[in-house]
C-alpha cells in the first residue's frame, strides 16, 4: 500500500471531496472514541453498530454492482437480503420449521444458491427487455417473497419469525468457544466511567470480524471487476446498450452476470444479519431496506465502490444516530424524523452534487496494464492517474 | 452465381423484408457488397436506409429474406453474433459513454478480450493484463493515426460531434471488422473534420476494410463511394457507379418526390 509509505503525498493527491470525506470520517471516529471512553456508548453496542454498517455496506455493494455498474434497476434488494437471512436461518436455527441445526457454513451455501436461482429466475425473462421491465418485475418480486415468508408457515414460521439461530462461528474450532474463553476485562480510561468487556463484547467482535471478512472480500472482488475490461463493458451497457451490442458484446450475458453478482452480495448481507441479530422475521423484508440501499448508493456516487461503502456507513449513522435524538428532548418520535433527515440529505446531495459524494473515477483501466501494478488512486504515478483521480470537475 | 464471385461478396442482402404494422419499411431489398469496396447506400428520407442497417446488423429481425456475412447466414442473429462474424456498425447519432475518457471508451472496441470474462479476472490476471496492455497500445496507435491522440484524456462526453464521429470510427477499427457499416458518418460534422473522415475511410479501405455507408451529403458520398446502391420506398431502385446513378432519371425522380 503506497499510501502508507508516503502519507504526505497521498494526502496531497486527494481531491476536494475525498479530503472532505476523510476529514469528516476522522472527526466522526474521534467522536465515537470519545463516546466509548466516557462510557456514553457501550462497547458491545458499538460493535453491533459496526456490524450493521458492514451489513449496509454489503447491501450497497450489491446494488452498486447492479445499478452503479450496469444501470440495472433492482427494487428487490430487501428480497435478496431476506433470502440470504431466511436461507441461513432456516438451515441453522434450532427453531427452524424445516431442516435446521446445520452448520452455518451450510446455511451460507444454501442461502447463496437460493439467491442465485432467484436472480436467474427474475433475470431470464426481464434482462432481454428494456431496463424498465426489470424494475417492475423486481418490485413485484420483493412483495412476493415477503408475502411467501409471511404466509407459508410450514416453511418460515410466518409472522413468528425464526428463533434459536446460532452465531456464525458455532461449531468451529477455537472460534465457537472464543467469547466464553475470553476473560472479562474492566478498563477505566476516563476515571469514574469503567468500560466492561465481557462475553457479549467478544461475541460481537467475532461478528465484526465476520462482516469485515465479507465486506473486505466483496470490496476486493468488486474493485478488481470494476476497473477490468469486464467492468468497462458494464459501464458501456449502462451508458448505451446498443453500442455495446454493435461492438460484439453479449449484453444479455453481461447484464445477467452483473445482476447475479449483486444479488449474491445482498444475500451475503442477509446471511450476516441472521447471525448478528439471531432472529429473523418477515419485518426484515420490508421495502425500507431496499430504500436504504438505494439512498446509500446514490449518496455515495453510483458506480463507485468506496462511495457505496461511505453511503452504507452514513445510512447506519442516520438510522442509529436518530435514536439518541430522543435524549435531546425532541417532542416527536425519531423514526419519522429519520426518514425526513434522509430525505433532506438526498435533496441536498442531488442539488449540490448530483454525481454523489465519491463518484467513480473517470478512467478505469486494468492497473498493471498501465504502469505495472500501481493502483490508479495513488496520485504519484503519472498524469493519467491524476486525471482519473476525482472526476468531479 | 459462380463460386469465385460469391467469394468476393462479403455482405449479401437477399430479398429482405420488414414492416412495422402496416408500414413496409423494407420491401424485398436485394444487393451485394463486394470485398474491398466502399459501397454507398443512398435514398431520400424514409427510403428505409437505417432500417436496412438495423436488419443487417441484427438489431431488427427481418420478416423475410436473408443476410449473409462472408457466406454465413446471419439472419435473425443477435447483434453481437453478427459482430463476431466481422460486421461492425456505427450509429447515426454518436453514442456517448458517460464517465469515461476517450482512451477508455476506445478500449471497449476490441472483441473477445480475456478480461471480459469475470472468472478470468481472478484465475488469470496475467493474461488480462497482457491483453489490456496490447489493446491500450493499439488504441493509442489508432488515436494517433486518426490525429486525435490529444483527446485521449478528455471525457468522452465533452468532445465535439465531429470528434465523436472520429472516435467512433477509430473504436470500430479496434474491433477489427471486415465490413464496417457507417450510418451518416459526416452528418453534422464541420467540413474540415468531414474531409479528415473521408481520408481516414479511404486509408482504412486501402488497408482492406470494406465499407457500407449511408450518407445524405451527396458530394461526400459520390466522391468516396463506388458502387452506390439507391434505395427508395424500401426497395433497391438501382445500383451502379456514382456517374450512372447521378444521371439515372429514376433516382432524380425519387429525390424530387415524383417517383414510383
Amino acid at each position: 500500500m503506497s499510501a502508507l509509505d508516503a502519507p504526505k503525498a497521498a494526502l496531497a493527491g486527494l481531491t476536494r471531496p475525498e479530503g472532505w470525506v476523510l476529514g469528516v470520517s476522522v472527526a466522526f471516529v474521534l467522536f465515537l472514541l470519545a463516546a466509548l471512553l466516557t462510557g456514553a456508548l457501550g462497547p458491545t453496542y458499538f460493535l453491533f453498530l459496526v456490524g450493521l454498517a458492514g451489513m449496509y455496506a454489503l447491501l450497497s455493494f450489491g446494488l452498486n454492482a447492479q445499478w452503479g455498474f450496469t444501470g440495472l434497476i433492482n427494487f428487490s434488494v430487501a428480497a435478496f437480503f431476506g433470502i440470504g437471512a431466511y436461507g441461513s436461518a432456516l438451515m441453522t436455527a434450532s427453531g427452524s420449521p424445516i431442516a435446521g441445526g446445520f452448520n452455518p457454513l451450510v446455511g451460507l451455501v444454501v442461502a447463496l444458491v437460493v439467491a442465485f436461482a432467484l436472480a436467474l429466475l427474475i433475470g431470464i425473462p426481464t434482462l432481454r427487455l428494456r431496463a424498465d421491465y426489470l424494475a417492475i418485475a423486481s418490485l413485484g418480486l420483493a412483495e412476493v417473497v415477503r408475502l411467501i415468508v409471511l404466509n407459508e408457515r410450514w416453511l418460515t414460521n410466518g409472522s413468528a419469525g425464526v428463533r434459536g439461530i446460532p452465531g456464525f462461528f458455532e461449531g468451529w474450532p477455537v472460534l465457537s468457544t472464543f467469547p466464553e474463553a475470553m476473560p472479562g476485562l474492566r478498563l477505566e480510561v476516563v476515571p469514574g466511567s469503567p468500560i466492561l468487556l465481557e462475553t457479549a463484547f467478544w461475541q460481537a467482535s467475532l461478528n465484526v470480524l465476520l462482516v469485515l471478512g465479507f465486506a473486505g472480500a466483496t470490496f476486493f472482488v468488486l474493485r478488481r471487476a470494476h476497473r477490468s475490461p469486464w467492468g468497462r463493458v458494464l459501464r458501456t451497457i449502462r451508458s448505451d446498450e446498443d453500442l455495446a451490442r454493435a461492438l460484439g458484446k453479449n449484453t444479455y450475458s453481461f447484464k445477467m452476470q452483473s445482476f447475479v453478482l449483486g444479488s449474491l452480495i445482498m444475500a451475503l448481507a442477509g446471511v450476516f444479519y441472521t447471525h448478528l441479530n439471531l432472529y429473523v422475521g418477515p419485518g426484515d423484508l420490508d421495502p425500507i431496506t431496499t430504500f436504504y440501499a438505494w439512498v446509500a448508493v446514490i449518496l455515495g456516487g453510483s458506480g463507485s465502490n468506496r462511495g457505496a461503502l461511505f453511503g452504507g456507513i452514513v445510512i447506519v449513522t442516520i438510522r442509529e444516530g436518530t435514536r439518541f435524538l430522543n435524549d435531546v428532548a425532541l417532542p416527536i418520535d425519531p423514526a419519522p424524523l429519520r426518514l425526513l433527515l434522509i430525505g433532506v440529505v438526498i435533496v441536498a446531495v442531488m442539488r449540490y452534487r448530483p454525481q454523489g459524494i465519491l463518484p467513480p473515477q473517470r478512467e478505469l483501466i486494468w492497473p498493471s496494464a498501465v504502469d505495472g501494478g500501481g493502483a490508479p488512486e495513488t496520485p504519484d504515478s503519472g498524469v493519467r492517474e491524476r486525471k482519473g483521480g476525482g472526476g468531479d470537475e | 452465381m459462380s463460386d469465385a464471385a460469391a467469394e468476393n461478396v462479403v455482405l449479401r442482402v437477399d430479398d429482405l423484408q420488414k414492416s412495422f404494422g402496416g408500414l413496409t419499411a423494407t420491401d424485398h431489398a436485394t444487393f451485394d457488397v463486394e470485398r474491398g469496396t466502399i459501397t454507398g447506400l443512398i435514398g431520400p428520407n424514409g427510403a428505409g436506409k437505417s432500417t436496412i442497417f438495423n436488419l443487417i446488423s441484427g438489431f431488427y429481425e427481418p420478416d423475410g429474406g436473408t443476410v449473409e456475412v462472408n457466406g454465413t447466414d446471419v439472419t435473425g442473429m443477435e447483434p453481437y453474433e453478427v459482430a463476431e462474424r466481422g460486421l461492425v456498425r456505427t450509429f447515426q447519432t454518436p453514442r456517448k459513454l458517460e464517465g469515461m475518457t476517450v482512451r477508455e471508451a476506445m478500449l471497449v472496441g476490441p472483441r473477445n478480450q480475456p478480461g471480459e470474462s469475470f472468472v478470468r479476472l481472478f484465475t488469470s490476471p496475467g493474461a488480462v493484463a497482457e491483453s489490456e496492455s496490447e489493446n491500450l497500445a493499439d488504441a493509442e496507435r489508432i488515436l494517433a493515426e486518426f490525429e486525435i491522440d490529444h483527446l485521449a484524456e478528455q471525457p468522452a462526453t465533452d468532445i465535439s460531434g465531429g470528434q465523436m464521429k472520429l472516435v467512433e470510427l477509430a473504436r470500430a477499427m479496434l474491433a477489427e471488422p471486415e465490413v464496417l457499416l457507417l450510418d451518416e458518418p459526416v452528418a453534422g460534422v464541420n467540413p474540415t473534420l468531414a474531409k479528415k473522415l473521408k481520408s481516414q475511410i479511404r486509408r482504412l479501405n486501402d488497408r482492406g476494410t470494406t465499407f457500407l455507408l449511408i450518407e445524405h451529403d451527396m458530394e461526400f458520398v459520390m466522391d468516396l463511394a463506388d458502387p452506390i446502391v439507391v434505395l427508395d420506398q424500401g426497395t433497391v431502385l438501382t445500383e451502379g457507379t456514382p456517374h450512372s446513378v447521378r444521371n439515372d432519371q429514376r433516382v432524380i425522380d425519387a429525390y424530387l418526390g415524383g417517383g414510383a
